[in-house]
């Protein structure tokens, strides 16, 4: 903007002050972040029952592994992990191919139905006929007590399609083209050329779907309750934490420094164990999204 | 191209032990049946495989697999049930179950279970009665055999910290005035409290705090009740002489005792936070050992800070109640006898999804056994409890840490909560059916400074503290209507509004500077709710419930 | 227009070539039907005086009467009142510190700076609201952090309860949202920023533009479409402002701002047994949200900008 001398040194210094200015507010950022999730750390750390009387910031005051033994101890728990390590996968798999196949067709230029098929997708984020009449639906179709009801109901989401249909509208459409021209039909297209482009975004659509598949558990509660081969981990754990209470811990199991449980230092330990492979898993998908991921709507 | 088959094949796998992790877990033990339950409280879950349960199983030929409620949306939980159809074997039954056909009726099939047939007299029976004829639940608490041994008081009180009586000589505490006077007495001396976790530091002592989180604000609002000499009616008071309904929100004394904490809380005695406390946060002040009184619940502080207050126990920190009213001249009735309080709202039933109902009803009557019941609460003679000589039945100190040790009460007991029970003596007339009503165990099981204390004022339990009652009439507790009420009776619309009001006012009521005025505003506001009509609501219930 | 244009295109030569892709919309149309618009039926309930026993298809119908009821209860309007508030406030501030987050951690130089930052800011996303509420609570409390540092820089001569005055409740409640969501939010829009041509910027800079100049004209034009079809999307969904920290935060003194229509369907509809209620609760938000989509879709259109359909 500024295009003479005297302006660009103004620039210069101002830039620095910015930087300082920037630098300043992402250590704020990072420390009003990061504490929190420390905090947790930190108590799941420390015993149950000294935890009660407050005062942990960053570090234990009485270390012990308890919360983790208690929370790793439970009943089902690699039951639940099993499925939900299945869940995640099979239902970011599922997710990911359908979303792909509609984005694919909606960002087709000259698809007859273009138009009402996005908008009937985009309803359905906003409107649903409420519990009974979806629990009811699901016994009917024998979701209900299914390893099926985790991963086929919810499948295609609006959102992740229009994530999806906005990269694809970005891919050059001379390369559709040529491949027409070379006697490509819409599969080939799809599978050969588009696909691959699109890389990043399903790798950021199979993060969302990912990140909500091993978060659920309300799901398991609801259809899947009697069949307890079918729970998922997130499930278990919502389970310890509305039913531990702090059983009369004696004294004498706290002189011996045994440990002691309550439901915070439990709660923290499960939070801190559910992040962990998330967090594990987002660096390696991370690289992907430098290479762009966009929404967008669509503009004639 | 190499990634994509690797994926795949760590997906076939993936997908493989999903399928065969099914079928195996499907396969078990076929001779002993299983059933399952659902209840809609949250508790903790015991073992899968837990010594007791199997005991009881080989005893009886079956177990159960309990199922407790699980986080915030529990409520969704039950309609989930409702709006499927598709029960647990057991569940705890209430109208809205029974109303959706979902309960079957347990007096059609009891003539060969003697234990459920006969564990109430029939005219108590009679009230569990539905407007079909028939019994759809079984009352699993409450239920009393013989002489009940009154010594656990799990309901309300004004608990204080025995080192706040000591202090001042284990004077006799009776009124609200005295109860206050002596905290604040005690607070100007001692103003902090050592810190039993770091030498030489100390923590500031909280003289008064009330627990108001969520629904568990009755504690702030029904004071009143008692401290007029009324038993725990709940949501109305029943004067027995006249046999009207009262209601105590806005007696004289309502008024007295909110203005004294108002008074308090400006002379800094009442917690400045007792109403935007959460109950994690309340009971983390209470395991502290700072909070010098509370009126509280006992079974809401008692499970989870006795184990801390314990350690505590040389500065007196373990809190017992006191007979408190608002005049010497009001006789209290904070703790009535158990077996009053039978609610006939609620009970285990079995669903019609049961496909085995007899075998069903076999199982509730096997775990009426007295040999189950005590295996359900003593636990395995030798082992959980021992046997002095004249047959009275008594824990070591290592069998009662055992006891207290989560995991082992995990693996190894197996009470069945939910399910019915006969309080009272057994039949040999020496013990109770569980440790925490026997005499003599109960207190050699206190913490030393509540034993010192309690024995100081010539009393051995929580009950001789407040003194016991009879239930005051066929009508007791009037909570189990009030309960009941949900949006679709005028009465039920006015009583959600009327705790609307009383939320949003009481804890006005007592921060303010201005009391009369902010007095003057909720009582406006309250009468706005037309509170007469729930209480009209009331009274019928109450001439119906006095009906022969 | 449109629909004129799409007309003309419609010949047997197009459908046959489309024929794939019209098997496909056809599979997943029938999926939507099922999974859906199937459970649409359910609102009929709201027109019902809805018994289980009874089931969808022998309660007896009431008409309006559910609706009449909600809109003649003064607390459900305070409860859309409350929902509205927190709903455009949060939509706003969320959105605002997504942008700005992302912009400012694009200007930070160090790689190793960038990505640590962005790997620790949606850490907050995985915490589940009764952890933050309970983190929350600790810090504005009497005794927390927030009062002990007002204090200390003697903005205040004694703590303040946050929690006891209602008008700290709903910029309570939009900061916790910033705090979780902020960095997760800043995904999409980081990933536009890295999209966006670099030869772009080098011409800016071959122009002289300066930091602010370059953000000003080539990194907000740049994310532009996603910043509109995102509060497109998101212009819908204000009406789910929340339940679950409303809940977990509230108390009786701020009850009249804290309340808000999912806490009042659990109250009045689900805990009493009464699914009309409910289900006419959410067919009111599921209307509200459809009627703002629509016509924010309609504005982005005239002014030539992204749309949804």
């Amino acid at each position: 903007m500024e295009k003479n001398k005297s302006g660009k040194i103004k620039t210069s210094v101002w830039d620095k002050v910015f930087v300082v200015c920037n630098t300043l507010f992402m250590v704020a950022f990072v420390i009003i972040t990061l504490y929190p999730v420390l905090n947790t750390l930190a108590i799941s750390l420390n015993d149950g029952t000294d935890a009660l009387r407050g005062g942990i910031y960053l570090w234990p005051r009485k270390w012990t592994f308890k919360n983790y033994i208690t929370v790793l101890q439970k009943d089902n728990l690699i039951t639940g992990a099993y499925i939900t390590v299945a869940r995640t996968i099979i239902g970011t798999l599922l997710a990911l191919v359908a979303n792909a196949i509609l984005a694919f067709i909606v960002s087709r230029k000259n698809f007859i139905f273009k138009r009402s098929l996005s908008l009937f997708w985009v309803v359905t984020m906003y409107v649903n006929g409420g519990m009974i009449p979806t629990f009811l639906l699901y016994k009917n179709l024998h979701l209900t007590n299914s390893f099926w009801v985790y991963v086929v109901p919810g499948m295609v989401s609006a959102f992740n399609m229009l994530v999806i249909r906005t990269y694809m509208a970005g891919i050059p459409d001379s390369l559709e083209e040529s491949a027409q021209l070379d006697g490509a039909g819409y599969t080939t297209i799809f599978v050969k050329i588009i696909s691959p482009l699109c890389k990043p975004v399903y790798a950021t659509v199979a993060l969302f779907v990912a990140v909500g598949q091993w978060n659920s558990w309300f799901d398991a509660m609801l259809y899947n309750r009697m069949s307890s081969h079918l729970t998922t981990l997130q499930y278990e754990l919502m389970k310890l934490l509305s039913s531990v209470t702090n059983q009369g811990t004696s004294a004498e199991a706290m002189k011996n420094a045994a440990g002691t449980v309550t439901p915070t230092s439990v709660r923290a330990a499960a939070t801190v164990l559910t992040m962990l492979p998330i967090i594990c898993l987002y660096p390696f998908l991370q690289r992907y999204f430098v290479t762009g991921l966009t929404i967008g709507g669509v503009k004639e | 191209m190499k990634k994509k088959t690797v994926t795949g094949i760590v997906l076939s796998v993936a997908a493989l032990s999903v399928f065969l992790s099914v079928k195996t877990a499907g396969s078990r033990d076929t001779k002993i049946k299983e059933f399952t339950a659902f209840f809609d409280v949250s508790e903790n879950e015991i073992d899968e495989y837990n010594e007791i349960m199997e005991l009881i199983a080989q005893k009886t030929g079956a177990r159960c697999r309990e199922q407790w409620l699980v986080g915030k949306s529990s409520e969704e939980a039950i309609d989930g049930y409702i709006a499927s159809g598709e029960y647990t074997d057991f569940i705890s039954g209430d109208v809205a179950l029974y109303e959706a056909g979902a309960l079957i009726p347990i007096d059609l099939y009891w003539d060969d279970y003697p234990n459920i047939k006969n564990f109430m007299p029939a005219e108590r029976w009679d009230r569990f009665r539905q407007p079909d004829g028939h019994i759809y639940w079984i009352p699993q608490f409450d239920v009393v055999s013989g002489k009940s041994k009154e010594l656990l008081h799990e309901g309300e009180a004004f608990w204080i910290q025995t080192r706040v009586l000591k202090w001042a000589g284990y004077p006799r505490i009776r009124t609200v005035d005295e109860y206050f006077d002596l905290l604040e007495a005690y607070v100007a001396e001692n103003p902090v409290m050592e810190d039993p976790f770091h030498e030489g530091q100390t923590l500031e002592n909280i003289p008064f705090t009330i627990l108001c989180d969520d629904w568990r604000y009755f504690c702030l609002e029904n004071p009143p009740q008692f401290l007029d000499g009324y038993p725990n009616d709940g949501s109305c008071i029943v004067d027995a002489g006249t046999q009207t309904v009262k209601d105590y929100n806005i007696t004289p004394t309502a008024r007295r005792y909110f203005k004294k904490l108002n008074e308090e809380y400006h002379k800094g005695i009442v917690d400045r936070e007792f109403y935007t406390q959460n109950y994690q946060e309340y009971l983390q002040k209470l395991s502290s050992g700072r909070v010098l009184g509370m009126v509280d619940q006992w079974w809401q502080f008692a499970y989870v800070v006795n184990g801390s207050l314990e350690i505590m126990s040389d500065q007196g920190c373990g809190y017992v109640p006191l007979p408190i009213t608002i005049d010497q001249s009001v006789r209290n009735q904070w703790h009535v006898k158990r077996g009053a309080e039978l609610s006939a709202a609620d009970g285990i039933s079995i669903t019609v999804s049961c496909e085995d109902i007899e075998g069903a009803m076999k199982f509730i009557n096997d775990l009426l056994d007295e040999e189950i019941i005590k295996l359900r609460y003593w636990g395995i003679e030798g082992t959980d409890y021992e046997v002095y000589e004249n047959g009275v039945y008594y824990r070591t100190d290592e069998q009662r840490n055992a006891v207290r040790n989560p995991e082992y009460s995990r693996a190894h007991f197996c009470v069945y909560p939910y399910f019915p029970r006969i309080e009272g003596m057994l039949s040999d007339g020496l013990n109770a059916f569980a440790p925490e009503y026997q005499p003599g165990e109960f207190f050699d099981a206190l913490v030393p400074d509540v034993k010192e204390c309690l024995t100081a004022y010539g009393c051995r339990n929580y009950v001789e503290m407040l003194g016991t009652n009879e239930a005051p009439g066929p009508w007791y507790p009037m909570y189990s209507y009030s309960d009941m009420l949900t949006t679709d009776s005028e009465a039920g619309r006015v009583w959600e509004q009327m705790n609307s009001v009383k939320r949003e006012f009481l804890p006005k009521v007592v921060m303010t500077d201005d009391f009369d005025a902010m007095w003057a505003q909720y009582m406006e506001r309250y009468t706005a709710c037309r509170p007469e009509i729930f209480f009209a609501e009331m009274q019928q219930e109450l001439e119906r419930r006095l009906q022969p | 227009m449109a629909s004129q244009e799409k007309k003309k295109n419609i010949t047997w030569k197009e459908i046959k070539k489309q024929k794939v892709l019209i098997i496909w919309s056809l599979v997943l149309v029938i999926y939507g039907v099922i999974f859906y618009y199937l459970p649409l039926a359910g609102w009929a309930m709201a027109f019902q005086d809805y018994k289980p026993k009874n089931g969808l298809f022998h309660s007896a119908f009431v008409g309006m009467d559910k609706f009449k009821q909600l809109f003649s209860d003064a607390s459900f309007i305070r409860v859309i009142r409350n929902t509205l508030g927190m709903g455009v406030i949060n939509l706003i501030v969320t959105f605002v510190m997504a942008i700005l987050f992302a912009i400012l951690l694009n200007e930070v130089k160090s790689n190793g700076g960038k990505k640590t930052v962005q790997t620790i800011s949606y850490l907050p996303h995985f915490l589940s609201w009764i952890i933050v509420t309970g983190i929350l609570h600790d810090a504005l409390s009497s005794t927390g952090i927030i009062n002990e540092l007002l204090l200390k820089f003697h903005i205040l001569d004694q703590p303040l309860n946050f929690f006891a005055h209602p008008k700290f409740f709903w910029p309570i409640v939009a900061f916790a949202n910033v705090w979780k969501e902020t960095g997760w939010n800043a995904i999409i829009y980081l990933s536009a920023i890295t999209a966006i041509d670099p030869s772009l910027y080098e011409a800016a800079n071959m122009d002289g533009a300066g930091r602010w100049a370059r953000i000003r004209y080539v990194t907000l034009p740049g994310i532009k479409p996603t910043i509109m079809i995102l509060l497109l999307m998101n212009v819908g969904n204000v009406l789910n402002a929340g339940f679950e920290i409303q809940y977990l935060l509230g108390n009786g003194l701020v009850q009249s701002v804290s309340q808000t229509i999912d806490i009042y369907v659990l109250k009045w509809g689900i805990s009493q047994n009464d699914f009309s209620i409910g289900t006419a609760a959410g067919i009111f938000k599921s209307f509200v949200s459809i009627v703002l989509i629509v016509i924010a879709n309609q504005i982005a259109k005239k002014n030539g900008e992204e749309r949804l359909f």
